[in-house]
Formats: structure tokens, C-alpha cells, sequence
């Protein structure tokens, strides 16, 4: 009877072992998808190894498709065209494409796994964006949460971009993440010094590549960045310009501004920034610099909370208050944008309402 | 109390810095079931319900939004401003859900005290009754909650 129960004990071991290796097994085979090809634009084919995501896969040889999460399927903007092998959309891809992108093959390239050939389409002009190893030297406080940081370029040595544009700072692994992530930042540096790139970084409580700015990184650090990116720029008209932005949004309206400095661009122009009080205020002396230096450029500070009972020299109220005085001819302008999806629309209403058409407003929203 | 194989996979997404820095335990040691019932508890004493609570955070965040950036007035003794970032946080819980990085702070005008809260933790709060761990950056304790905003 013993003998019995142990031999049926033994058989039946001997029956999950076996099948657990053949789970093993075959997990190893199956999941191996070998060396799949991808073919770039029907011109450009990279052999790899399958089983990567195509975002992590095309960031390894060097092609960095614009993402601001890290490929958490977060920020929407990893799209690129897959005509042949991506396998059905997923759930976590619907919400960021429109009827017409899936009927274009556009996917999220972090969600698209290589497990077969791929035959993809990417614009040209990704492949013109580079990695770059870059040195932290000089970090400025600007107000109580916003801080100015500036790199230098050391490979490449330089970097070609139009002023607007943003590039991808990689934050490394670090006590409050274990993981690299990568977040855009609007350039805001002067674009004549191409060896030099300023970002202007508002603290997000929480955010993991701000904490790493503002608590961890230090002078002389060694950080990647990828590059440029972005539709955003000054349009080659003569039109006035209204700028619209705070906090940090300002930066790529101060690169554009340094661009029209540099290019004598003499088009009428008035920034309109708000905030709550004059402590919130930067760059000011900078902002009078380029008013002598541009003659129709004017800085318009807006305070919400102006300082001594309203009797500030700064305007009064919401930014967009300040735009429906101050602009008179909104119907002959253009308008560049920089802010919060908030801030934007209300922006983008009130210009409207002034009367300037939709294809002359152009802006970089927050998302 | 034994915890589930799907508790315990969220309990690593949350301690985990993958979506927030630092994670959305701190360095509080309890696990997630102890500490959504202990804060329910604290919530009893007040009679009021997580539904109730994030249902007035997203109501103050609303009008906090039209001030773009600057304070707005709530009520007699309370104001409110929003300040946003670039992308959107997922619910670390598995089910859809992304949100604005929003931070709404909201401050009481006599004594200047302040409380602030993301769009997720209104998500959080509503929905899995989660104030997040003792030490996060996001972590609202109930009582303060309650009484900055009822």
C-alpha cells in the first residue's frame, strides 16, 4: 500500500516536472523572435533582435523618435507609420490616435513590439536628430521654482536647430527613480551660440526628471540629451507678432527673440507674460536688453496680485486680460503660444474674439 | 492579513518610482489595504466619503483652472491656483485612466496655509479611496483635507 501511494507520488512529480519543462522550454523558443529586419522608408533596413518595443529598438541604433514619458504610452507622442507587421492596435494606443491615423497604420512606437520583419515610415527629418553628451555649467535660480540650466555641448560639439524647437533631457536612475527616463524642454538659449543649450525647468512636485534637476543635479555633471524637435518657429511673414507665456514657457519665445536679434529681424512685437506677483518676474534686465536692441519689441509683465495695493508699474489682471487691451490689429497679426493647455485656450479664444484667424495662431502646448 | 498576488503587484507599482518620484508609498511600511482603511476610518469620524471628498477637489480645481495660473477665490477664506507640466500621469491601478499633470494648491487667506493635490490623487481619492503613503510627495492627510475644504 505504501509503496503504491509512493510510486503514484513519484509519477505524478516526475509528470509536473516534465511539463514544466516543457513550459520552460518552449517559453525559451517561443519567446525567442530571432533577428527580425526592420525596413525604414523602404530605404533603410536595420537587422535586430525581436522581443524589444520599436521605440527602445530605434533609440538603440541612434534614431530618436520625439516621446516625453519614456515610452509609457503617457505623452502620445512616439507615432510613427507601421505599414506591415506591427500586429493589432493595443488598448493603451486608441485614446491618442484619430479615425484617420489608424486608417494610416500611425501607431505608438513604445507599444509596438518587434516580434516579426517591420516595415515602418519615419519623417526625414528624424534622422537628422543626434544624441548629445553635454556638461551642466552654470544652474540659475530664476524664482522660488523655476530654474535656468545650461549645458555644454561636448559630443557633437554642436547642435543645429530652429529657434522653437525642444529637446529630450535624459534624467539617469537616481535615489528617487530606478529607472532612466527621458522629458522634452523648449530650447531657451541663444541660437547663434550653438555650442550652448539653456532650459528653463519649473520644478513639478513629484516629477521625476525635475527632482533630478533641481535636487541632484550639479555643476559639472555629465547628462545625454536627444535633438531637436518640434514644429514650433517664427514664420517668415511681416507680420506683428504677439508673443503669449509665462513661467516657463518662456523659453522658446527668449530663443526666437535671441534668433530676431541675431537675423536684424525688425517685425513689431509684443510679449505678453503673466504672473501672479513681481517675484515671479525673470530675465527682466534680459527683457530690456532686448528692447534696446529691437526697437518694436515691447516686454508686457501682467501681475495678477500686483505689489503695493495696485500700484504697480506692471499691468493689471490675467494675461489674457492684458492681450484684449493691449492688441489692436489682431486680424493683421500672428500670435506664438507657450503654456498650459488652460492658459492656451483662453489665450486662443480672446484672440479670436479680437478677430485673428486660426492659421495665424501657432503654439507649443504643454503635453 | 494575507495580501493577493494582484494586491501585491500594485503594492510594487505604487512603492516603485516608475510614474512619480520617489513612488506613491514614502516610507510608510503599512500596505496599501492598511492604509486606505485607516484613512477610511479617519474619514468615518467626519462622516464623509472618499466620493464626496475628491467630488469637491475637482470642483475647487475647476475653479482654480480659470485663474491660469494665478489665485482664484473659492470662498471668503480660500483661494486656489493651478500650476500644469507637460504629459500625463497613468492610475498606477490596472484599468484606463491618464491624467493632466496638474497641481492644484489651494490656500487658506488668514493664515496662509496650504494644501495642494494633483488631478491623479482627485483620481486616487475618488476611485480606490488612496491618500497615498506617509512620506510621498502627493500624501494628503484626511483630516487636514476635510477641514481646508468643507
Amino acid at each position: 500500500m505504501i509503496l503504491t501511494i509512493f510510486t503514484a507520488v513519484i509519477v505524478v512529480s516526475m509528470i509536473g516536472a516534465a511539463l514544466a519543462g516543457v513550459l520552460v522550454i518552449s517559453e525559451h523558443y517561443l519567446n525567442d523572435y530571432g533577428q527580425c529586419r526592420v525596413t525604414i522608408n523602404d530605404e533603410r533596413e536595420l537587422e535586430v533582435e525581436g522581443g524589444r518595443d520599436l521605440l527602445s529598438l530605434l533609440t538603440a541604433e541612434k534614431i530618436f523618435i520625439p516621446s516625453a514619458c519614456g515610452g509609457r504610452s503617457t505623452c502620445g507622442l512616439c507615432k510613427l507609420k507601421v505599414l506591415e507587421g506591427a500586429g493589432p492596435l493595443l488598448p493603451t494606443e486608441e485614446p491618442f490616435l484619430d479615425e484617420t491615423e489608424r486608417k494610416s497604420n500611425v501607431r505608438l512606437s513604445c507599444q509596438v513590439k518587434v516580434r516579426r520583419d517591420l516595415k515602418i515610415e519615419i519623417p526625414k527629418e528624424l534622422f537628422a536628430i543626434r544624441e548629445y553628451t553635454c556638461k551642466c555649467t552654470e544652474i540659475t535660480d530664476l524664482t522660488q521654482d523655476i530654474k535656468q540650466f545650461r549645458f555644454e555641448l561636448i559630443e557633437p560639439k554642436t547642435m543645429d536647430y530652429v529657434p522653437g524647437q525642444y529637446v529630450q533631457l535624459r534624467a539617469p536612475a537616481y535615489k528617487k527613480s530606478s529607472e532612466e527616463v527621458y522629458r522634452a524642454y523648449s530650447i531657451a538659449s541663444d541660437p547663434s551660440q550653438k555650442d550652448i543649450i539653456d532650459l528653463i525647468i519649473r520644478l513639478v512636485p513629484g516629477g521625476i526628471c525635475t527632482t533630478y534637476c533641481f535636487e541632484y543635479l550639479k555643476i559639472g555633471d555629465e547628462v545625454k540629451m536627444n535633438g531637436p524637435y518640434g514644429e514650433f518657429r517664427l514664420s517668415e511673414t511681416n507680420a506683428p507678432i504677439v508673443f503669449i507665456a509665462g513661467g516657463s514657457g518662456m523659453a522658446p519665445i527668449k530663443c526666437i527673440i535671441h534668433h530676431m536679434i541675431n537675423t536684424q529681424n525688425k517685425r513689431k512685437a509684443t510679449y505678453y507674460f503673466g504672473a501672479n506677483q513681481s517675484r515671479d518676474l525673470f530675465l527682466l534686465d534680459l527683457m530690456k536688453e532686448f528692447e534696446k536692441k529691437l526697437p518694436d519689441f515691447h516686454f508686457v509683465p501682467v501681475l495678477s496680485e500686483p505689489d503695493n495695493g495696485g500700484n504697480s508699474k506692471y499691468e493689471k489682471g490675467l494675461v489674457t486680460d492684458a492681450v484684449r487691451r493691449g492688441l489692436k490689429n489682431a486680424s493683421e497679426s500672428e500670435a506664438y503660444l507657450c503654456g498650459s493647455p488652460g492658459m492656451i485656450e483662453a489665450a486662443i479664444k480672446v484672440i479670436r474674439d479680437l478677430g485673428m484667424d486660426e492659421e495665424k495662431i501657432f503654439y507649443d502646448k504643454f503635453e | 492579513m494575507k495580501e493577493s498576488p494582484q494586491n501585491k503587484k500594485l503594492e510594487a507599482v505604487l512603492r516603485s518610482s516608475k510614474l512619480v518620484a520617489g513612488g506613491f508609498m514614502g516610507v510608510d511600511t503599512r500596505s496599501v489595504s492598511e492604509i486606505i482603511d485607516s484613512d477610511k476610518n479617519e474619514l468615518s469620524k467626519f462622516n464623509i466619503t472618499c466620493e464626496q471628498i475628491a467630488s469637491r477637489m475637482q470642483q475647487i480645481t475647476n475653479t482654480a483652472k480659470t485663474g491660469l495660473g494665478t489665485w482664484e477665490k473659492i470662498e471668503d477664506n480660500l483661494e486656489a491656483k493651478t500650476d500644469e507640466a507637460r504629459g500625463f500621469l497613468p492610475c498606477p491601478w490596472p484599468h484606463a485612466g491618464r491624467f493632466v499633470k496638474r497641481v492644484t494648491i489651494v490656500r487658506r487667506i488668514n493664515t496662509s496655509e496650504t494644501i495642494r493635490w494633483s488631478d491623479l490623487n482627485i483620481h486616487l481619492i475618488g476611485e480606490h479611496c488612496f491618500f497615498q503613503g506617509k512620506g510621498s510627495t502627493f500624501r494628503i492627510e484626511p483630516k487636514k483635507l476635510i477641514e481646508m475644504i468643507f
